[in-house]
């Protein structure tokens, strides 16, 4: 077990330098001269060369790359995935700042798909062709196709302005993480991330809801799904313990393809509602043109991607016992 | 009882119909012989879903492309006296805050969307040919390499990504919008189209064609390329919904397409600033966008099962 994650680890390493190569490419490629910010009238062309050697500019391609990469993996430096040209802050410590609530937000969201995706796959699977199978089938077949933004727009707007609280104001709130002056009150963070995690998890319920009806459908027409109900168990039983059970390693393989989707939602999903995390950052930094957090956080997004996947793999091998190392 | 179709039958063929030789008719006989378009045409009419999804996909594309071209510049033109005026025949829905036709900006919207998704999907495809069909010929260390590339694209953080290269290389820049989704988005072309080659690269015909001395540009194009057609059409059908939603969504958080030009996502964006005025603009873009993801991966599905040449026919 421990040399499979070992392996896994290793054969991530190559992926990591690949994502790390093209986003280097992707900024070295782009259009415009790293020093043009410090361009001004009284700022001499010798003393731009002389920032192209302060910041390394003159040498070779490789050599830059190695520097950044090398540098980026030294997390430990505050100054290693260097400053933000907005405020000078390290890159590091505004990004740090901001990775609890986004985590917040996916691993909610994760949760309440997994709640109720996993009954409502059942559900259909098991009275499957009846009305219900057909209605879950064609709303998680809409639902999947209706974007996470447009979601959350829509979900704001039943949540904030439709529906009205005692006080006439909108029922949940529409922005930010706590309400002024309650920043440890959970019930406050809970009632804040009521309508982001349901425009976010409304597309996951769906396509989740639909892998696990035909996960299960498939495992209710395997043999020791007749054998359970031969000897006369239970309904309940021959679903809950023989069906559901295997039924559920397949959705594992979800969790790895959920993350990046997930990520990706949540990006917008934070904007939307001002939810201060990764995503917002991110947003208002391409706006800014911060490109040392542009660049930070996709390489973060590219590490979350591969350990969602990684992830993934590792949790199939612990549920399903045919899987050998 | 299923039927075998006539032109797939592997069974020997013979030279003499059966019921010459006196023996009882085979069912399968009493077919009448269909050319390959027949049988696609006929598999794709039982798709009932499919079929809708054409029908509604030809409208919006009819009116995306007739409204903008009838009325020119409409869809920037403002006009102060018609600031939130009601709907007329004109303006079946009504003017926005600026007094701009909202029916006829919704139309260009839905054809500047469509614009950007099928050319996105042509470097999708394209990509995805290239890369999909050199790694499942080949074969063998080329094949490894290119899907190790393959899951390096597929670990990028896709909106990441695009966000950075808009960007970096233009803010509001169609053909920047339209290279970003493209490049971003091939993996799963790649990845159909090199697993029905790996399939098809020792399938007898394959053999034949190479037996006869044709070159791999050949048989890549002419032979396997075609047997490849409806995993590619998935891929392509799930590209343009991906590459629409992507547009949209880049244009809602203002790095896509920003006004005077229209686009669902800026429409959206723009709706939201009179939620308690006009709730319904916002619903517009937003149904024009769910009909064209819809429609698309219907119209995927369906194609998909008609193009299949292994597909039977219910009778």
């Amino acid at each position: 077990m421990l040399s499979y994650v070992l392996r896994r680890l290793i054969q991530a390493i190559p992926i990591l330098v690949g994502i790390s190569l093209i986003v280097f490419l992707i900024v070295y490629l782009s259009p415009g001269d790293p020093v043009d910010r410090f361009r001004n009238p009284r700022v001499t062309p010798e003393q731009l060369q002389r920032l192209r050697v302060l910041y390394g500019l003159d040498k070779p391609l490789i050599e830059q790359y190695l520097r950044w990469f090398t540098g980026f993996l030294q997390i430990w430096r505050p100054e290693a995935w260097g400053y933000s040209f907005l405020d000078g802050q390290p890159v590091i410590h505004k990004i740090a700042e901001r990775v609890p609530a986004t985590m917040q937000l996916m691993g909610v969201s994760l949760m309440v798909t997994i709640i109720f995706a996993i009954p409502i796959g059942v559900l259909a699977a098991v009275r499957q062709y009846s009305f219900a199978d057909k209605l879950i089938t064609t709303l998680a077949t809409v639902g999947y196709a209706v974007p996470s933004f447009l979601l959350g727009v829509y979900v704001l707007y039943i949540g904030g302005v439709v529906l009205r609280g005692p006080d006439g104001r909108g029922l949940f709130p529409t922005f930010g993480q706590t309400s002024f002056g309650k920043d440890n009150d959970l019930l406050d963070l809970a009632w804040h991330l009521v309508l982001p995690v349901t425009s976010l998890a409304i597309q996951q319920i769906a396509g989740w809801a639909r892998y696990m009806r035909s996960s299960m459908l498939e495992v209710l027409h395997q043999d020791y799904v007749r054998t359970a109900r031969a000897k006369g168990l239970p309904q309940s039983r021959v679903l809950g313990k023989h069906a559901l059970r295997n039924a559920l390693i397949p959705i594992i393989t979800l969790l790895g393809l959920t993350i990046p989707s997930l990520l990706a939602g949540a990006v917008i999903t934070e904007f939307i509602f001002s939810w201060p995390g990764l995503g917002q950052l991110t947003i208002a930094a391409i706006g800014n043109r911060d490109y040392p957090v542009v660049l930070a956080t996709s390489m973060l997004g590219g590490v979350l991607v591969i350990v969602g996947n990684l992830l993934a793999d590792v949790l199939y091998g612990v549920v399903d016992p045919r899987i050998k190392y | 009882m299923e039927r075998a179709d006539p032109t797939l039958t592997a069974a020997p063929i013979a030279p003499v119909a059966p019921s010459e030789r006196g023996e009882a008719v085979d069912e399968v006989d009493l077919i009448p012989v269909r050319t390959y378009w027949q049988l696609v045409r006929q598999r794709f009419a039982q798709h009932r879903l499919a079929v809708m999804a054409l029908i509604v996909l030809a409208v919006l594309v009819v009116l995306a492309l007739a409204v903008p071209t009838l009325t020119g510049n409409t869809y920037k033109l403002t006009r102060l006296d018609r600031v939130d005026a009601m709907a007329t025949v004109e303006a079946p829905l009504g003017y926005n805050e600026i007094g701009q036709n909202i029916a006829v900006r919704l139309a260009k919207a839905t054809q500047t969307s469509l614009l950007i998704g099928l050319a996105a999907v042509l470097i999708i495809v394209g990509i995805g040919i290239l890369v999909g069909s050199i790694a499942g010929y080949m074969g063998g260390w080329t094949d490894n390499l290119l899907m190790r590339f393959v899951d390096i694209v597929l670990s990028l953080p896709g909106l990441f990504i695009i966000l950075m290269i808009v960007s970096l290389f233009g803010v509001g820049d169609v053909r920047v919008v339209i290279i970003a989704i493209g490049i971003t988005g091939w993996t799963l072309a790649a990845r159909l189209i090199r697993a029905e080659f790996l399939a098809l690269r020792n399938a007898d015909y394959v053999q034949a064609a190479r037996a006869l001395g044709a070159g791999h540009r050949r048989i890549i194009v002419r032979h396997m390329l075609p047997a490849a057609m409806a995993p590619l059409v998935v891929a392509a059908a799930l590209g343009v919904a991906d590459s629409v939603v992507t547009e949209a969504a880049l244009s809602f958080l203002g790095f896509g397409i920003s006004p005077p030009e229209a686009s669902l996502g800026n429409m959206l964006t723009n709706a939201q600033s009179y939620f308690f005025s006009a709730p319904e603009r916002a619903l517009y873009p937003g149904v024009v966008l769910v009909l064209l993801v819809l429609c698309a991966s219907f119209l995927g599905d369906g194609l998909r099962d008609a193009l299949d040449p292994r597909q039977r026919i219910e009778a």
